[in-house]
């Protein structure tokens, strides 16, 4: 489904060149959640972009469904870690999640059904009406990912979307998200520094390494489809795998 | 990227000045209308030469500088009166809502009569229109102070003048800066506004006399002037401004009033 | 806001009538007090506010605002509109590029510093001495503030919701009407509060300066011939107005800013 081939990116400005992400080669298959995690200040954020077709890569290139995404796709639907700065303020809530659609050109009933699913699925079915401001943190997230599941993406890409939230929000969130992936079917790209957060969301966790970037480590996470905070995290494979995954962050850290 | 913003900037300025000089010339707009930018240079070169002109800016800035003490200063004091006294806030809202927006220019004929051509026409309009701007932030500082803060104050007993002086003044100071700043763009306007109409002495008496005498590139110089004095009027409160809040530039608010 | 009207309390209409009272006090008050010190005056330029008062259904009427309330105020409406369209429409074209905005700048700072009333002479020489010229003078008065808070406005655009909008291909109109501008219009109705005093005091001083009727031509004639309780009636009458267009434009922007007076309200709840 999705395919990102010798990935660069440079940035250059003033005199200085900074080589974010270099060489970076992975794929996602179709249905298959994918969580990236590394090391804070690695260039999560820019390599998602150049996936999302925010930004040009300055190498290779990013593939949805085999067409090379040299823009944002429609296909595609982003999640951002800010909440509060990316839903529109002067909408209402149900506005924010039609907004795109309308973009898309569909009809009134099609976009009235989409928005109502995409409300009821995330358990704000009562907020259409409500302004995102009136709403607390966690609220406010799972709007912007209702406005994403009703744009009927192929891919979902999520940029650290539960670092600003607290714990508890956080848990029940991660759930939301596994929740709606298997729904669903929808392909999604989570991008994460919590390593815990990966393993238990994951089917696969890609551990990247410090900036440039390139993929350190790639790991299969074999814990059963069904999953819950209570007894996932408390598995002793659960434990294993993350113990993996954090050696690994930790040379990436390194340099090693 | 700053050093070549200013370029771009100087570069947009050069080709302003040019289009003075070249829309004129190829005869877009009447020359009598629109003299060239050079002729424009020369009235200017001219004007910076004769005393008179020097004496008509010293009574622009006497007018603008005076007024808008008077103001500042009435703006201040009354701001803080009335935000210090509970009951008085409630009652005068509604004067200030009414009288605000009352345009200062309704007092001409006023102050006509009253002082004719004296400097205190001058100052009757510049105060009426500044003391509202400083007035207005004054009163949104003073509710914006940290409630914590306050009654932090409170409890260690401090009385009325000292939670004026180290807790409500503090915190006030950046709308007071900001009402300050519009005051002074707001009492060059009203100062040149006053001589203009009613023929105060100072450039905009100055330009009203070169109008009536058909001296169009003196006008357009002396209008020139009054705008580079807006300028540097600008560029002087927001400096003050900054280093006067340095320390809270993260707190700092400008109320849309 | 949500109390239905059969449930308004007895006390929520007390708490209304204090506010009422406190609102009216004052004023009232003020009024009182220089109704009773002119009572007796005989100072010309300060007649009794009796005076004033009986003058004014005299002087202000039907024919009266037909001939010079109403030219005035439309002159006003039709150059403050030009300059709102041309201010938001250039503000944006510049805002949106940084580069643009970086050439223009500069001039843009000056022809702002320039006090819009010294524009009355200048205008005189194109437009001659009629309508044209006041609303022109009007208009390039009033598009300065508007201008350069509307390219501040559109500048600070949140990256985060540029890029959702990008994301989510909201390009175009649908950007420009439902993220651009919607984002900067608390800057740009900033920059329109202050482009109508603005606005009011170029209409009266282009009705001062030339003109056959209006509201400023009028009431310096009253001064001139000395008609005193007359030019006092005009001055009441232009307060009035001045206040009658500020608390349209305060509805106007209750009912476009509402969420931004919401959003500032739950960020100082939950800083």
């Amino acid at each position: 489904m999705l395919d990102v081939h010798g990935l660069g990116k440079v940035y250059e400005g003033s005199g200085r060149r900074t080589e974010a992400v270099r060489d970076l080669t992975f794929s996602v298959a179709a249905g298959e959640l994918v969580c990236l995690v590394g090391p804070s200040g690695c260039g999560k954020t820019t390599l998602l972009k150049c996936v999302g077709g925010l930004l040009a890569p300055t190498a290779g290139e990013v593939r949805l469904a085999g067409r090379t995404v040299d823009g944002p796709p429609p296909g595609m639907a982003f999640v951002f870690q800010e909440y509060g700065r990316s839903l529109l303020p002067w909408m209402r809530v149900g506005q924010n999640v039609e907004l795109p659609l309308k973009q898309k050109r569909l009809s009134r009933e099609r976009r009235r059904a989409l928005v109502a699913d995409a409300l009821e699925s995330v358990g704000l079915a009562d907020a259409a009406g409500a302004y995102p401001w009136q709403l607390s943190g966690g609220m406010q997230q799972r709007v912007a990912i209702a406005r994403a599941l009703a744009y009927e993406p192929e891919v979902l890409l999520m940029d650290e979307p539960f670092a600003a939230v607290d714990a508890q929000t956080r848990a029940e969130l991660e759930d939301l998200v596994r929740r709606l992936w298997r729904e669903r079917g929808i392909t999604i790209l989570f991008v994460t520094h919590d390593i815990d957060e990966a393993v238990y969301l994951g089917e696969r966790v890609l551990v990247l390494s410090a900036s440039p970037t390139v993929v350190q480590q790639q790991l299969k996470v074999d814990l059963p489809v069904e999953r819950d905070q209570l007894h996932t995290r408390v598995d002793p494979r659960f434990a294993e795998l993350r113990t993996r995954v954090y050696e690994q962050v930790q040379a990436a850290k390194l340099g090693r | 990227m700053r050093g070549s913003d200013a370029a771009l900037g100087a570069a947009g300025f050069a080709v302003f000045v040019l289009l003075g000089e070249a829309v004129p010339r190829l005869g877009l707009v009447d020359e009598d209308h629109f003299p060239p930018a050079g002729r424009i240079a020369g009235a200017l070169g001219r004007e910076l030469s004769d005393t008179a002109f020097w004496s008509a800016l010293g009574d622009t800035l006497t007018g603008w500088a005076l007024g808008l003490a008077i103001a500042v200063s009435a703006g201040v004091v009354a701001g803080v009166v009335i935000s210090v006294v509970p009951w008085l806030r409630e009652v005068t809202a509604s004067t200030i809502e009414f009288l605000r927006p009352i345009p200062s220019v309704a007092l001409i004929p006023l102050a006509v009569l009253l002082y004719g051509t004296e400097l205190r026409s001058v100052l009757l309009l510049v105060v009426y229109a500044s003391f509202w701007q400083v007035l207005i932030q004054v009163l949104y500082g003073v509710r914006d102070v940290d409630p914590v803060a306050e009654e932090t104050a409170r409890s260690y007993g401090l009385g009325a003048w000292a939670r004026v002086r180290h807790v409500l003044w503090p915190s006030a100071l950046p709308y007071v800066m900001t009402g300050v700043r519009l005051a002074a763009a707001v009492a060059l306007i009203l100062a040149v506004t006053a001589e203009l109409v009613i023929g105060a002495p100072g450039l905009g008496a100055r330009i009203a006399v070169a109008q009536t005498s058909q001296a169009v590139p003196e006008m357009y110089a002396l209008i020139v002037v009054t705008g580079v004095l807006g300028l540097l009027i600008n560029v002087g409160a927001r400096a003050v401004e900054r280093r006067a809040l340095a320390w809270h530039q993260s707190v700092r608010g400008e109320v849309a009033v | 806001m949500g109390v239905p009207a059969g449930r308004v309390t007895s006390r929520a209409w007390g708490r209304a009538a204090l506010r009422l009272v406190f609102a009216l006090a004052l004023p009232a008050v003020l009024v009182a007090v220089w109704w009773v010190a002119s009572a007796g005056s005989t100072n010309v330029y300060w007649p009794p506010l009796r005076t004033v008062f009986g003058a004014f259904p005299d002087v202000w009427t039907g024919e009266r605002l037909r001939g010079d309330v109403l030219p005035s105020v439309l002159r006003l409406a039709a150059g403050y509109a030009v300059a709102a369209v041309v201010g938001v429409a250039l503000g944006t074209v510049i805002g949106s590029r940084r580069r643009v905005r970086a050439l223009c700048e500069p001039v843009l700072e000056f022809l702002r510093a320039v006090p819009p009333p010294v524009l009355v002479p200048v205008i005189m020489l194109f437009a001659g001495i009629g309508d044209m010229m006041k609303i022109a003078v009007i208009a390039s008065g009033c598009v300065w503030p508007v201008l350069l808070n509307t390219v501040e406005g559109v500048r600070a655009v949140d990256p985060v919701l540029a890029e959702t909008a990008r994301s989510y291909g909201i390009t175009g109109v649908a950007r420009l009407r439902d993220v651009v501008l919607r984002s900067a219009s608390p800057q740009i109705f900033a920059g329109l509060r202050q482009a109508l005093s603005i606005g009011i005091i170029l209409m009266v001083i282009s009705e001062m300066f030339a003109a056959s009727n209006g509201l400023g031509f009028t009431i310096v004639q009253f001064q001139r011939g000395f008609a005193i309780p007359d030019m006092w009636t005009g001055i009441l009458l232009l307060g009035l107005l001045g206040f009658l267009l500020s608390v349209l434009f305060r509805l106007a922007e209750r009912r476009v800013l509402g969420w931004y007076h919401g959003l500032r309200e739950s960020g100082r709840r939950s800083p």
